[in-house]
């Protein structure tokens, strides 16, 4: 397992390599000047072209390629053009908070989706399995700006029961995990409902409900787990996408999380944090699929079997 | 059995529901602090790098400036309480206040104006508002050829500042004002950014990067203490947010946008509590005027002629503006025309017809792609090409957008301008002389108009000033480089508990002294 985790790490050192070059080029390929954003309205051009010889934006692009590269290696990202401040002490200020609702949202999704879709298919094209299908499908195409829109119209503002929006206690936590966790939750009530269909009818159940063992055992021991797969990878990936910040539905929140961080930056062409947040979201995102790789071994041994016969 | 399945999960699911409902219990409103919305974080607390809007309010706060801006356009004592003009018109001496202290205990005296202004300066610290002090005698040696001083700044004692000018300049005093000439306590200039070093009537309490900014009220305040204990500005960057966080009781004051204006203004229980306030800013279209078909007054007067902006006014901006008659807003003048140049779509036909265009013209509006104004560019794009003159509107990222502006790539862009202080010159020099719209903005260039800014510029404030500024404002409208379009007006909806807000004219001149909770 320890090797298979080694050779997954060392798998994903072209990709983060593949990553940086890419976001550089495209930094200097697309139009607008970080310098613009900086000088405010009444700058004259030599301060201009001081302050790009300041910032080393004159230099050759490998020469930047370079400096950058060396940086990354020592941990550091560089330094906000905008505010001074190191990008990597301002993501990890960001990553606790944006963890904080990925990990609440994920959780809302998981107990309401994975729910639902064993619910669900337990009774197949009944009333209540078509019912909660609506009611995913309802889900997986409402859009997240509008839903966390309506969540702070109606539940912070005519019924006041929580903030509609802001950063502290876990008040603050409840709507904006709802709207990030909704489309999730849906799409895995069907992607659960499907699966544990499959399952479901497969021998070896057919063959532990011979042996009379009872229906709950079946469903969550037998089933559930062999349902697993395909429900663990949805997790995974969207866990990496939360993890690397949920722009909307931290925009409209007033969360300060990765995703509104790096929309800032982006607007404001601040070059070193926008390279610094997609570096960092591709990491997040590499890591989840990581670990969703690890899971399928613990979940599924076949699968474990199967990596151990070709790492040997 | 799967119906008990059924059942425990219902029920479990329920009781986790339950627990966290129990948390949401309607909580007690308001909360103590005076709590406001911002958009977006701040730069930071230095001075010298306040060049937004947003920024320069939260300078204020911790930082006290030599003069202050009044409730309109007039100039109040700050740290300095007296000062005095020789009749040259560029020698300042400025009596400091002696009871002024930072909030460190020291006091602010005028060897710490002079290196706050110094700072500014200073090629070392790469401000981008050394603009500001760049009259002052000596500034250039000092920023270019390495003088250890800046000659022209000089503290003769600790309560008396003498600031000499090269030439008279008669918007320096409103330049003290602003919010990067902000009194830095010299001994703290180290972290700034983060930890700002001022006198000023509020100490920073908290500022969570993205989240908010809290203050206290300094209790050892020189001069009117606020009557706030606290305040907090969140930051909202969704209009709609802030609107529901203000309904929801949580903002003490909000700027209603201009789409949910109607629905606010036929409300009943929010009459009387919104303010409205005209602001000194102008929105416009700039014509490229150094190339066709721009550079033809009469394509450019066509460009005005065809549009109605009284009705554009009222009926898709809810009356938020004032039609703009040139550039100057009208409370920047002692006589206000209310001339501004009609629609009359006819006539725009025959100045294009004469200019030779008889063909029409095709050409593109470049608008900065936040812009919540999309459908009130469409309409113009109609009242166009009614006339002939055929706009593609080009949408771009405001990063690229101001660099196109710029680099002088459109032919025509929509863009506003904020007043950085009250005096007409700030709507005319950086906007039309041709030093600065040749490199920055629309290329417009008429020796005459430079002559005479440079002129208002040495001016002391008088009647011949204020006639050679309205002289100014008509060339400049006869000329047409812009679509004068409209002067904004906030409407500022104000909670019921809230007792002494008044707006401010300038956006520094609020420091939040008078406002406060009324006792419920």
């Amino acid at each position: 397992m320890i090797q298979y985790i080694f050779k997954r790490i060392w798998q994903s050192v072209p990709v983060i390599l593949g990553v940086i070059i890419i976001t550089f080029i495209l930094m200097y390929i697309i139009p607008g000047d970080p310098v613009v954003s900086m000088v405010g309205e009444r700058f004259d051009e030599a301060r201009i072209q001081e302050l790009r010889e300041d910032l080393h934006l004159n230099d050759p692009l490998w020469k930047q390629f370079a400096v950058y590269l060396s940086q990354i290696v020592r941990g550091d990202l560089g330094t906000s053009f905008i505010t001074g401040r190191s990008v990597t002490s301002d993501l990890m200020d960001k990553l606790p908070n944006t963890a904080l609702l990925a990990a609440s949202a994920m959780f809302i999704a998981v107990l309401i989706g994975v729910g639902i879709g064993i619910v669900s298919s337990l009774r197949p094209n009944s009333l209540l399995d078509r019912g909660i299908m609506i009611f995913a499908l309802a889900g997986i195409s409402t859009p997240v700006f509008w839903l966390g829109l309506m969540l702070a119209l109606f539940i912070g503002v005519y019924l006041q029961w929580l903030p509609p929006t802001g950063f502290g206690g876990v008040e603050y936590l409840i709507l904006p995990a709802i709207t990030l966790g909704a489309r999730s939750a849906a799409y895995l009530a069907r992607i659960t409902r499907a699966s544990m269909l499959d399952v479901m009818n497969k021998d070896f159940i057919r063959t532990a409900r011979s042996k009379r063992i009872p229906e709950w055992k079946v469903v969550l021991k037998h089933a559930l787990p062999n349902a697993l797969i395909p429900v663990i990878t949805v997790i995974g990936t969207d866990f990496g996408s939360y993890l690397s910040g949920a722009v909307l539905t931290e925009s409209i929140f007033g969360w300060p999380g990765i995703g509104r961080f790096a929309l800032d930056a982006i607007l404001k062409r601040d070059f070193p944090v926008i390279q610094g947040t997609v570096l960092f979201m591709a990491l997040m995102f590499i890591m989840a699929n990581m670990i969703v790789d690890i899971l399928y071994g613990v979940i599924d041994p076949r699968i474990r079997m199967e990596r151990n016969a070709s790492a040997d | 059995m799967q119906a008990k399945i059924l059942k425990t999960y219902g029920s479990s699911i329920l009781t986790i529901c339950l627990i966290l409902g129990a948390g949401c219990v309607k909580t007690d409103r308001p909360q103590a602090a005076l709590s406001f919305a911002i958009s977006a974080d701040i730069r930071g607390f230095d001075p010298a790098f306040a060049t937004d809007i947003r920024t320069g309010k939260m300078m204020t706060l911790v930082y006290d400036n030599l003069v202050h801006f009044g409730e309109s356009t007039n100039i109040i004592p700050g740290i300095a309480h007296s000062w005095k003009l020789d009749a040259k018109g560029t020698r300042y001496t400025f009596h400091l206040n002696t009871s002024a202290q930072f909030h460190d205990g020291t006091r602010v005296t005028a060897s710490d104006v002079v290196l706050s202004f110094q700072r500014v300066l200073s090629p070392a610290v790469g401000s981008p508002q050394s603009w500001l002090f760049n009259r002052i005698k000596g500034a250039d040696a000092f920023m270019d050829k390495g003088a250890a001083i800046v000659s022209g700044l000089k503290n003769i004692n600790d309560s008396t500042l003498v600031i000499e000018l090269e030439e008279p300049f008669a918007p320096f005093i409103q330049y003290l004002a602003m919010p990067s000439a902000s009194i830095v306590n010299a001994k703290k200039v180290s972290s700034l950014k983060e930890n700002p070093a001022g006198s000023g009537p509020w100490i920073l309490l908290d500022w969570q990067r993205d989240g908010q900014i809290s203050f206290k009220r300094n209790e050892m305040y020189w001069g009117s203490r606020p009557k706030a204990k606290k305040l907090l500005f969140r930051i909202l960057s969704e209009s709609l947010a802030r609107m529901a966080e203000f309904e929801a009781g949580n903002l003490d004051l909000v700027d209603i946008p201009d789409i949910e204006l109607k629905r606010w203004k036929s409300k009943n229980t929010w009459e009387g509590r919104v303010v409205e306030k005209d602001e000194l800013n102008i929105w416009y279209i700039g014509m490229n005027c150094s190339r066709p078909p721009f550079n033809d007054r009469r394509v450019r007067l066509a460009m005005n002629l065809a549009i109605d902006r009284e009705k554009i006014l009222s009926l898709l901006l809810s009356g938020s503006g004032t039609r703009a008659e040139g550039p100057v807003p009208p409370q920047l003048m002692e006589s206000p025309q209310e001339n501004p140049i009609p629609f009359n779509p006819e006539e725009a036909i025959q100045q294009l017809k004469s200019a030779g265009y008889n063909e029409g013209i095709q050409t593109e509006l470049w608008v900065a792609g936040g812009s919540e104004m999309f459908h009130v560019l469409e309409a113009f794009q109609s009242y166009w090409s009614a006339v002939g003159i055929f706009v593609e509107i080009i949408r771009s990222d405001w990063n690229v957008f101001k660099t196109a502006v710029r680099q002088g790539k459109p032919d025509l862009y929509y863009l506003d301008w904020f007043a950085d202080y009250p005096d007409a010159e700030n709507f005319l020099y950086p906007l039309f002389h041709s030093q600065e719209s040749m490199t920055k903005r629309n290329r417009y260039s008429n020796p005459m108009v430079d002559r005479m800014i440079e002129k208002i510029q040495q001016m002391l404030p008088g009647k011949e000033r204020n006639m050679l500024i309205e002289e100014t404002h008509i060339m400049i409208k006869n000329d047409v480089p812009w679509v004068f379009l409209w002067h904004g007006r906030t409407h500022t909806a104000v909670q019921p508990w809230i007792d002494g807000y008044a707006p401010k004219l300038i956006f520094n001149a609020e420091r939040y002294i008078d406002i406060h909770k009324k006792e419920l």
